[in-house]
């Protein structure tokens, strides 16, 4: 049979095959366990494709969570400005100069100073304070 | 060797060749990218996921007496076009219809904007063109609610002052552009930094549209907002008094105008208004709008920037100063012709040139005298004697409310000694020759009325800093005359209310002190006049100290006749509105 130590004509004697190294170094212990070299693969793509799959299914949240954050936010935003135009809306309709033209619009008119009569009474005390036995 | 394997060995090394030159060449191209242009590139990058944005601080709310609000924020929108990427979306067999369709529908919703701006914006070679600022909200739900094509909202906020123009001049206006807002004039520029807050920013990666990762890597620094003050003034009375001065100035076809109302006991300034103001909303319309004689501009406050002559109501400072050193009692006469000539100093005449015979130091006040008032200035008084009570009173120093408030002038030996002459000092004596700002004249009342102790006038009430407070107090700022004095001269103001010119002041049900003023000025004749009243109410307990002051009235001239009705409808509303019992029994 035609092999390679026949082609360049050596005698020399060859090195006994590692069969029993090789074997040892194809028995490989990454979890404490002897797996060969197809199962460690297998199990490294699902290892890596669990992995993968976590991380996206994470990230994924994440990007949901920030969605839903950003949508809070400019809820709150909203909400903020909603506010902001209500309290000016209320402090515009509290305004004496608004309370005075909506009166006006009623037909109501202000208080004639000219018209005032302050009655006199002498001899007037003021009442103090009403002492408790005769309290209703 | 054979020719067959030289030759797989020759290919082998042009392909190991080849591979060599093609790592070189990827070595050197990563050398360029990686380290030549690194940095650079790495920091576009960065610029073009990280964001830094400015998170501005909201300005603070300022407040009346009572909590209602007198400047607040507001968001509104500005609309933004993007005509380079409109032309590049549309192309140029539909970029014509699209146009006229958005156009047609922007004026429909911003009726404000013209057809022809629109289309000459959109033909713009730019990135963004602001063509409306500050929108109203119901447009901008209908421009979002449109979803319209390179078109934005951009929102912005916008300082606000739902009363309008009450109390304009005290609060003054907020100046807003692009970059920043600075307060301008009144409380919005005295407290401008405290208003301002300070800004945060808020670095993080941001996606296409723009929106932040709040979930990646983040930096925030909080925005502080800006404190918030409340005030002295009470909304109703300023409106009533802003209201009143403004129909006063109106009706005596006046120039301009001034009210001040200060609380007696703390110095609390309770109303503070002028005529003619403005609406800080649009401050713009009345930029060319001038105040105090036409001096100023509209956006001063003339009750603490128009400095005036005070006429007769300085008359009550000169009898202060005689009835504090015990020189006079208001019983005290002399004789009053009419004129008096005085040996270095020119004549004095009454203001209606008649005499008034043997009169008392009340009938000096009643009768509005100049004689009287000179007489006891110089003869009585002295340069020595009486200008320290004119400094006492506050008289030509800040009063301290604001920090550029105009501090009036007098003539004194001590700091005019080569143009003094005795002349000032008669001429002072009845508020001529001495110029005072309508807050000092209305302290020097207030510190009449508070027995003789003049406080601090204060506007701001309350300042909360995001929690921390810090309430003014009313502080003493020194004893101006004895408490016996400020009696007198209360009963002797009082007379002049009941007896005097100041009788169209009289509060009905109440009593009152109070001093008419008819000033002229110099080189104007002598129905150009600055009419006042000052004075307090009621007598018998002071609470508060009312000034009043129209500059120029057409109609009627006088203090007592243009200024007083004003002062007894303020005075008027003032004991309805704080239900204080009458005490004119």
């Amino acid at each position: 049979m035609y092999s390679l130590n026949k082609r360049i004509g050596g005698n020399r004697a060859l090195p006994p095959k590692p069969i029993l190294a090789a074997k040892r170094r194809r028995q490989l212990h990454p979890f404490f366990f002897s797996m060969g070299p197809v199962a460690l693969c297998i199990s490294s793509v699902l290892l890596i494709g669990l992995m993968a799959i976590l991380y996206l299914t994470q990230l994924g949240q994440a990007v949901t969570a920030n969605q839903r954050l950003q949508d809070y936010q400019a809820q709150q935003a909203k909400l903020r400005r909603q506010n902001q135009d209500l309290v000016y809306v209320i402090s515009q309709e509290q305004s004496p100069g608004y309370i005075a033209s909506a009166a006006k619009s009623l037909g109501l008119v202000p208080t004639d100073p000219k018209t005032l009569h302050v009655l006199m009474v002498k001899n007037l005390e003021l009442i103090r304070e009403i002492e408790p036995q005769i309290k209703p | 060797m054979s020719v067959e394997l030289r030759r797989a060995r020759n290919r082998q090394m042009l392909i190991f060749l080849l591979v060599c030159v093609g790592m070189v060449v990827l070595m050197g191209r990563l050398y360029y990218w990686q380290i030549v242009r690194g940095d650079s590139l790495a920091q576009a990058a960065a610029n073009e996921h990280i964001q830094n944005q400015i998170l501005n601080a909201p300005r603070g709310v300022i407040y009346d007496a009572n909590g209602h609000i007198l400047a607040t924020n507001v968001v509104r929108d500005d609309v933004y076009i993007e005509p380079i990427q409109f032309s590049a979306d549309h192309g140029p067999d539909i970029f014509q219809s699209a146009l006229e369709k958005l156009v047609s529908t922007l004026h429909r919703i911003l009726p404000s904007v013209s057809e022809e701006t629109l289309y000459k914006d959109f033909n713009l070679e730019l990135q963004t063109v602001r063509i409306a600022s500050r929108i109203d909200p119901a447009q901008s739900e209908q421009l979002r609610s449109l979803q319209l094509p390179d078109i934005f909202l951009e929102p912005r906020t916008w300082r606000i002052y739902p009363a309008g123009s009450l109390a304009a001049q005290v609060l003054g206006y907020v100046q807003q552009d692009d970059q920043k807002s600075v307060g301008v004039y009144g409380i919005e520029r005295q407290y401008d930094q405290l208003l301002a807050g300070r800004p945060g920013s808020f670095t993080a990666e941001f996606d296409l549209s723009g929106n932040p990762l709040v979930v990646g890597a983040s930096a925030e620094q909080p925005a502080i907002a800006g404190a918030d003050l409340t005030l002295t003034l009470d909304s109703t009375l300023q409106y009533l008094a802003q209201t009143a001065l403004a129909d006063a100035v109106k009706q005596l076809d006046a120039v301009s105008g001034t009210a001040v109302v200060v609380n007696v006991r703390t110095g609390a300034i309770v109303v503070m208004a002028g005529a003619p103001t403005f609406d800080p909303n649009n401050y713009g319309k009345s930029a060319t709008l001038t105040g105090c004689l036409g001096q100023e501009s509209v956006f001063f406050n003339p009750a603490i920037y128009c400095a005036y002559e005070p006429g007769s109501t300085m008359k009550a400072v000169t009898m202060a100063a005689a009835l504090d050193q015990g020189l006079i009692t208001p019983d005290t006469t002399f004789n009053d012709p009419g004129y008096r000539a005085f040996n270095d100093a020119p004549v004095v005449v009454n203001w209606n040139g008649l005499g008034y015979g043997i009169e008392s130091m009340t009938q000096v006040l009643e009768h509005s005298a100049n004689v009287g008032a000179a007489y006891v200035a110089h003869d009585i008084l002295g340069p020595d004697r009486y200008y320290p009570y004119l400094a006492k009173f506050g008289f030509g120093q800040a009063t301290g409310i604001n920090s550029q408030e105009e501090t009036g002038f007098y003539r004194t030996p001590a700091n005019s000694p080569t143009v003094w002459t005795p002349s000032d000092l008669t001429r002072q004596a009845f508020g001529q020759s001495i110029e005072a700002t309508p807050l000092q004249m209305a302290m020097a009342y207030a510190a009449i009325a508070n027995g003789g102790v003049m406080m601090r006038p204060y506007v701001v009430a309350v300042c909360n800093n995001n929690g921390h407070m810090v309430t003014t107090q009313p502080e003493v700022l020194r004893r101006v005359i004895s408490e016996r004095a400020a009696m007198l001269l209360t009963g002797m103001l009082r007379h002049s209310a009941t007896d005097g010119f100041a009788q169209p002041a009289q509060v009905p049900g109440y009593t009152i002190a109070a001093k008419t003023g008819t000033a002229t000025t110099q080189g104007l004749s002598s129905d150009q006049t600055e009419a006042s009243v000052a004075g307090f109410i009621p007598a018998t307990n002071p609470m508060f100290v009312i000034l009043v002051k129209i500059d120029r009235p057409q109609k009627t001239i006088y203090g007592g006749t243009a200024a007083a009705p004003l002062w007894k409808y303020i005075g008027q509303q003032l004991m309805w509105y704080y239900h204080v019992p009458p005490d004119a029994v």
